[in-house]
């Protein structure tokens, strides 16, 4: 078996599983956790503000929007890059669309998708250097945060250098390193803060509905 | 294999489709160009070899027209027949061998005065020299 | 016919005695060049080397094969099957070509081998089967694995012809029931080339000959094949590569973007991953190659192509089992997520009941 056959195959079907396991895992556990009762009484409903709570946080309120102004930048870039790249590259919707039993979407050339990818490691590399170098992001960033970024970045780059041919190895092991490099993402996202991506809805929801109850405006 | 039934003679038509980008045709012109110039300039000669090139349908004929025909045609008869055009850029040959089942092994371009192979090789003209000689020592007919 | 004896003729006298003149030698080292993927100005070398290269014997043996692959050499039309068993080659054993038959092929099979002991060039196609001591396929009674054993013995090198040669093949795809394997897991001791391909390129097998007169052992990619001929990524070499990189793809054999020639990679293409001369050189003298006609590649000249996940599934799709597993992954994932959830509950209840205890102290404590 060749590390294309073993990365097309068992390694995917195995990381597959893990992520599956591991995402039912953290939601069902979490959302499951018995919810502390709040004896006061509630000025207001709790669902209105939750949701509102859910879209608000995409934006910081104007008096933060300077100092968070990088991460708002870098990470709209990064999840928007990240977003073209996985969901609109055809190879990528036909891996999809047979996993998941879907029809084929539409694609963007691949031009725009390259210009994602080039982004959207641009930024990933800028989130590392960050914190490796801001003071206080050095002080609160620890191997998870690190470790997310860059399990984050190497489907990325292990994509673009596969999909240039590039000549530092043969296609085939690129193509397997790519893959590999996502089955290590698959196994990652729910052991770690890539989970965000499971919890920021319902987290953003529960804030929000907490505030909405005491009267603070969301 | 019979000559007589190839796959050129087969009917089928097939219409290359309109949206076909030639991604060839310029670059390999603008590599003529460079070497006609390298000829006129140092008189090194050239040879672009089409059949090691992933053509698309349509885009030999595409070149071939765009080089159109000049005023000399060689026909060589070694192993098959093998014609070598002048196109209209002198200088610039059309080579086309073919095998003796009539089939084409070799496609090139040529930037050459004369194409190399017509020019005799020295081996072969000090063998012809010995025939001659031999030919006239031997031939008391006159 | 000159006063030396055929075998000892070098080529270029074999063919000077055949009535090939200079010219005509000339344009075959030019097509062999064009082959290699050597620049035209190399046909003079490659003429220089063939000149003086002896016509080595050629011992050709068909194992579990379809007989494809010697279907394709004899199309080869640049060098012509023809010229090379006369010229440049003494075939002496092949049992579809010759003409013996029964016991006197087999004689001139282990003559040929005798005379030539350490020089003579071994061609073999088709996969050896190694379950049950190899009775699923023998010749004359004899095991293929036996066979080959005996006339590796005394080759100067091996070309395996086909995939099933190099790396199996049909014969050994999965579940693979006659235990079939390939030349080199056999023979470890002979240099092996690899010609890969179902069948490979008929110019290809005849060229890699060539190839092999002229310069000796050719360069060889981590797969045993002659970087000559399979140095180019079918993908890269690809007409229908600009479509591929706008995005524009065929979904269907009958649709809008097959009519006008898009990218074939939906359809199940294996360019990407295959190294064959097929973009280039292609195939029927010249005329097509599959992606040409219409049709994806199927990665033929790669080990296990059979066993890739299927000919029309994309190369991005995986080659996942079954969706029962991922099924079953789900359950097990909710079911240890509703575990944790209670474990966690009761260890909130736990850590509740501490501080209470721990508060009810305090306040014990400050009264």
């Amino acid at each position: 078996m060749t590390l294309l056959d073993f990365a097309r195959g068992p390694g995917m079907q195995w990381s597959l599983i893990i992520l599956i396991v591991g995402i039912l895992w953290r939601v069902v556990g979490t959302l499951l956790l018995s919810a502390e009762k709040d004896y006061s009484q509630a000025r207001q409903g709790g669902t209105g503000p939750g949701i509102r709570a859910v879209f608000r946080r995409f934006w910081p309120h104007p008096e933060f929007v300077k100092p968070t102004l990088f991460h708002m930048v870098g990470g709209y870039t990064l999840h928007i890059g990240l977003f073209v790249v996985i969901f609109l590259f055809a190879p990528h919707i036909l891996w999809f669309a047979d996993l998941l039993g879907l029809p084929v979407w539409a694609n963007l050339p691949n031009n725009i998708i390259m210009l994602a990818g080039a982004l959207t490691a641009a930024s990933l590399v800028a989130f590392v250097l960050r914190r490796m170098t801001h003071p206080v992001m050095r002080r609160i960033s620890g191997f998870d945060d690190y470790a997310s970024n860059i399990v984050t970045l190497l489907p990325v780059v292990t994509g673009m250098l596969a999909f240039a041919h590039t000549p530092i190895a043969r296609y085939e092991t690129l193509l397997a390193l790519h893959l590999l490099s996502v089955e290590l993402l698959f196994v990652w996202i729910p052991l770690s803060k890539l989970a965000h991506a499971l919890f920021f809805i319902p987290s953003r929801y529960q804030l929000g509905a907490a505030f909405g109850r005491r009267g603070v405006k969301v | 294999m019979s000559t007589d039934a190839r796959l050129i003679d087969i009917p089928v038509i097939s219409e290359p489709a309109m949206t076909l980008p030639s991604m060839n045709v310029e670059p390999i012109l603008h590599e003529v160009r460079h070497a006609l110039r390298r000829l006129l300039e140092t008189g090194e000669t050239s040879m672009i070899d089409l059949r090691a090139m992933p053509l698309a349908p349509g885009e030999e004929e595409k070149i071939r027209t765009r080089l159109g025909t000049g005023e000399v045609v060689i026909q060589l008869d070694a192993m098959g027949p093998s014609t070598l055009t002048e196109t209209a850029y002198s200088g610039v040959w059309w080579v086309e061998h073919r095998n003796p089942n009539d089939v084409v092994t070799g496609l090139y371009i040529e930037v050459a005065k004369v194409p190399s192979i017509v020019e005799p090789d020295r081996q072969d003209l000090i063998d012809a020299v010995a025939r001659l000689n031999d030919d006239l020592e031997n031939n008391d007919d006159e | 016919m000159t006063s030396k004896k055929r075998q000892d003729m070098t080529i270029g006298e074999a063919l000077r005695a055949n009535g090939v003149s200079r010219r005509g030698f000339l344009k075959f080292c030019a097509a062999t060049a064009s082959l290699m993927a050597l620049p035209p100005g190399a046909a003079t070398a490659i003429a220089a080397a063939l000149e003086k290269a002896k016509r080595p014997s050629v011992i050709w043996l068909s194992f579990q094969e379809c007989t494809g692959c010697t279907e394709s050499l004899t199309r080869s039309h640049s060098p012509s099957i023809e010229g090379l068993i006369f010229d440049a080659i003494s075939l002496d054993y092949h049992h579809t070509l010759q003409a013996a038959a029964g016991h006197g092929a087999e004689a001139a099979r282990e003559e040929a081998m005798k005379e030539h002991h350490g020089k003579y060039i071994l061609v073999v196609d088709g996969s050896i089967p190694m379950k049950d001591d190899g009775v699923y396929s023998t010749i004359a009674g004899m095991t293929n694995l036996a066979m080959l054993k005996e006339a590796a013995a005394g080759a100067a090198a091996i070309v395996a012809v086909g995939t099933c040669a190099a790396y199996g093949g049909l014969p050994a795809a999965d579940p693979n029931p006659t235990g079939a394997v390939a030349v080199s897991e056999i023979i470890k001791d002979k240099p092996i080339i690899n010609v890969s391909g179902c069948p490979p390129i008929p110019v290809v097998i005849t060229g890699v000959l060539a190839q092999f007169l002229t310069f000796g052992l050719p360069e060889l990619d981590d797969l045993g094949r002659p970087k000559a001929f399979y140095g180019q990524n079918i993908h890269d070499r690809c007409y229908r590569r600009p479509f591929y990189e706008r995005g524009q793809f065929a979904e269907t054999f009958d649709d809008e973007g097959a009519k006008k020639g898009w990218c074939l990679y939906k359809l199940g293409c294996k360019g990407p991953i295959t190294y064959n001369a097929c973009a280039t050189t292609k195939w029927n003298e010249g005329t097509s190659f599959p992606i040409q006609s219409g049709h994806g590649c199927i990665g033929c000249s790669e080990p296990d192509f059979w066993d890739m996940g299927g000919f029309y599934k994309a190369l991005s799709q995986g080659k996942l089992g079954s969706a029962e597993g991922l099924a079953a992954a789900a359950g097990i994932g909710a079911a240890i997520g509703i575990g944790s959830a209670l474990l966690g509950s009761s260890g909130q209840k736990a850590a509740k009941a501490e501080i209470k205890a721990k508060l009810d102290k305090d306040m014990e404590a400050t009264k």
